[in-house]
């Protein structure tokens, strides 16, 4: 079992009746909100945050993009891994990833995910969504009709400048460029581990499966919510004649740890319910732009993640429950798993259920969420790693390889990074 | 001439391009091509009926709004005026009297802008094609869908299925209006998105037909100012008094006001 550290690098002060008095968290979200030197704090602590989890024995450390996002400040998680490469040993680095059909023209992607790469001594998983409606079509402006069409092709032009050994011309529909010849390139050969962030399109999973790609579901809603979507991948899977390596596949779940049952709901509480619902406050229709949605996945009648949180958000808006998200209490939310909260143990049980259920090898566990303060959130990571983690992490490492994990330069042969220098 | 004896004729015609696309044709006289709004074409109009009284009327569906199949290869303005012009060819009405609504309307006018022999006239109703940052217009997809509907048409059943799911229907039948639903959604966004402007206004100026520009009164998606900036850039435009009581797509809240335009408009009366 690989145990990630997430951050969504979520604003921390959005106003009490934030719900009540805009509209979104997303795309047209007040500017006037944002203060920046709130910012500025924010960053400094989460990737403080970030690093100690990788200090501490997290096998990777994930950051992510959003665009025009309170609850997520990375434009650019490229950023923040290069900060990371820098301030970090062993742990991988997951960028989870980037929006490839944002970018113009996508070979820059290449390019900077070599140069991380490089930074981390091979320390990369490269993560290619197809990114939300909300970044990707109200934020950025991309067509929706077009979107996925540009990501596959802004996808094979990344792949094939990681496999060639020459330059090459590249006559796409969307990006033509005469010289195609990235410098630097990738340590890891032919390139980094491909992972592929879903919010539960099928055709997502589908190309995963038939890729040998990592899917990656990224549900806010938990393992339970999330069983209809991996029995969908583990089908397809089945169907094509793979075996179901729990290492190709991701969950995200959000853990609340402490010493006892009831100070771990008393410490968890506030973030848990600053997230569902102010960092989950969306206005349905930045969910669901005609065309994001492909035809297979309408007649499937499949909903995105986003769009059930906006639904969901939007039911919420009726409710008259103190701190409800969807007309659900704190307890509903830990009784339905969407967070995760307990002692040591209980917290391994339900994790030990998460990935066994859902048949998951990559565990990204977001121990900050919310408005958790740095304090907490150093308690919550310490106590993970060191009694949670020895009893998750041996699970399926006897059955199966994982075949989609880094694959680090030797340690003899890496530069030692800027943390361990100010160590020694 | 009532509606009964209206004979309509809808067939499937191939285009030089080899895509093939659902015409309907219906009554007798000069021919008047007729370009569907954003709710696609699943049937003759109102407003179609009336004209096919002293007109022969030819509707075809453009790709991806109803029984024409969606083209992927769609992607870009070039790419839809290349398909408008093979499409006008096929079904007869290139040379002929035009009426075209909304995004129809500005690919009409982006193809007289490289083909002036497209029309001999042009009744617009609603075209989409400019931007006013001072009057944008509301952004329709930002809307719940419930409320786009209404932003398109008050006659919401004229929308047929952008409207809703049709009484009596189950199982796959419900699935297909749907997808059809959502598909012809798509495709009308994929031409606005994420604004109109594809530079219509630097190319208006070789339109040399006689355009007429119609509005609904209640218009929020376009809205009914946008018709003086059409008319100052347009050669020989006439611009005329809105509608009143018609959202968007006028031609289907006010078919008979709409049918008069264009008869107007044929006999040089506009």
């Amino acid at each position: 079992m690989k145990a990630l550290w997430f951050h969504l690098m979520p604003y921390p002060e959005l106003p009490e009746g934030f719900r009540d008095d805009h509209r979104s968290v997303w795309v047209d979200i007040d500017p006037t909100l944002y203060d920046p030197v709130v910012g500025h704090r924010a960053y400094h602590d989460y990737l403080d945050e970030l690093e100690h989890a990788a200090a501490c024995g997290f096998d990777g450390i994930c950051v992510n993009e959003h665009h025009s996002n309170a609850y997520g400040l990375m434009p650019s998680p490229n950023l923040m891994a290069s900060a990371l490469a820098r301030s970090t040993e062993d742990a991988a680095i997951v960028v989870m990833g980037n929006s490839l059909a944002l970018y113009n023209p996508p070979i820059r992607v290449a390019e900077e995910m070599a140069m991380i790469d490089g930074l981390s001594g091979g320390r990369l998983v490269a993560g290619f969504p197809v990114g939300t409606p909300m970044d990707t079509c109200f934020a950025y402006g991309m067509n929706p009709a077009t979107l996925r069409e540009r990501y596959h092709e802004a996808h094979d032009l990344i792949m094939r400048a990681w496999a060639a050994d020459e330059p090459f011309a590249f006559n796409g529909t969307y990006t033509k460029l005469r010289y195609v010849n990235p410098w630097p390139r990738p340590i890891q050969r032919p390139h980094p581990p491909i992972w592929i962030p879903g919010g539960g399109s099928v055709e997502t999973w589908e190309w995963c499966a038939e890729m040998d790609y990592v899917y990656s579901y990224l549900s806010y809603f938990g393992y339970k919510a999330g069983q209809a979507t991996m029995k969908g991948f583990w089908d397809r899977m089945a169907a094509l004649g793979r075996e179901p390596n729990p290492f190709q596949a991701g969950f995200i779940q959000f853990v609340g740890v402490a010493d006892t049952e009831a100070e771990a709901r008393r410490l968890y509480r506030e973030p848990a319910e600053y997230f569902f619902n102010r960092c989950l406050h969306l206005y349905p229709p930045f969910a669901d732009p005609p065309g994001y949605r492909t035809e297979a996945t309408v007649r499937a009648g499949v909903e995105g993640m986003v769009k059930q949180a906006a639904d969901r958000a939007k039911a919420a808006a009726g409710s008259s429950k103190p701190g409800a998200f969807g007309g659900l209490s704190f307890d509903e939310m830990i009784d339905r798993g969407y967070v995760v909260i307990g002692t040591p143990t209980t917290v391994a049980e339900q994790l030990t259920e998460v990935a066994t259920s859902l048949n998951v090898g990559n565990l990204m566990l977001l121990c900050q969420f919310g408005n958790m303060d740095r304090d907490l959130t150093m308690f919550n990571t310490d106590l993970m790693a060191r009694e949670v983690l020895p009893e998750i992490r041996g699970l399926f490492e006897d059955e199966w390889e994982h075949r989609w994990w880094i694959k680090p330069m030797p340690v003899d042969q890496r530069r030692p990074s800027r943390r361990a220098e100010v160590v020694q | 001439m009532s509606d009964q004896a209206i004979v309509v004729e809808q067939r499937v015609v191939a285009t030089s391009g080899g895509a093939t696309v659902t015409v309907f044709e219906l009554g007798s006289g000069p021919i008047l091509g007729v370009l569907h709004g954003m709710a696609g074409l699943d049937s003759p109009t109102t407003a179609m009926l009336d004209l096919a009284a002293d007109h022969r009327v030819i509707a075809p569906c453009l790709p991806g709004f109803g029984p024409t199949p969606d083209d992927p290869s769609l992607r870009s303005i070039h790419d839809w005026v290349v398909a408008l012009s093979e499409i006008s060819d096929a079904v007869g009405i290139t040379g002929a009297a035009w009426l075209a609504s909304s995004s129809s309307a500005m690919l009409a006018l982006e193809l007289a802008a490289i083909r002036p022999e497209a029309f001999a006239s042009l009744v617009a109703v609603g075209p989409t094609g400019l931007w006013e940052a001072d009057d944008p217009g509301v952004d329709l997809y930002s809307l719940p869908l419930g409320e786009q509907a209404n932003l398109l048409a008050h006659d919401t059943e004229a929308l047929g299925v952008l409207a809703g799911d049709p009484d009596g229907l189950d199982g796959d039948d419900l699935i297909e209006v749907g997808v059809s639903r959502y598909l012809r959604r798509r495709t009308a966004a994929s031409l606005v998105w994420p604004l109109p402007d594809h530079g219509l206004a630097g190319r208006l100026h070789r339109v040399s037909a006689p355009v007429a520009l119609a509005w609904g009164a209640d218009d929020l998606l376009v809205p009914p100012s946008y018709g003086e900036r059409f008319a100052g850039l347009l050669p020989a435009a006439t611009l005329l008094s809105p509608i009143t009581g018609a959202a968007h797509l006028a031609e289907l809240d006010s078919p008979t006001e709409v049918a008069t335009i264009v008869r107007q408009a044929a006999g040089g009366g506009s």
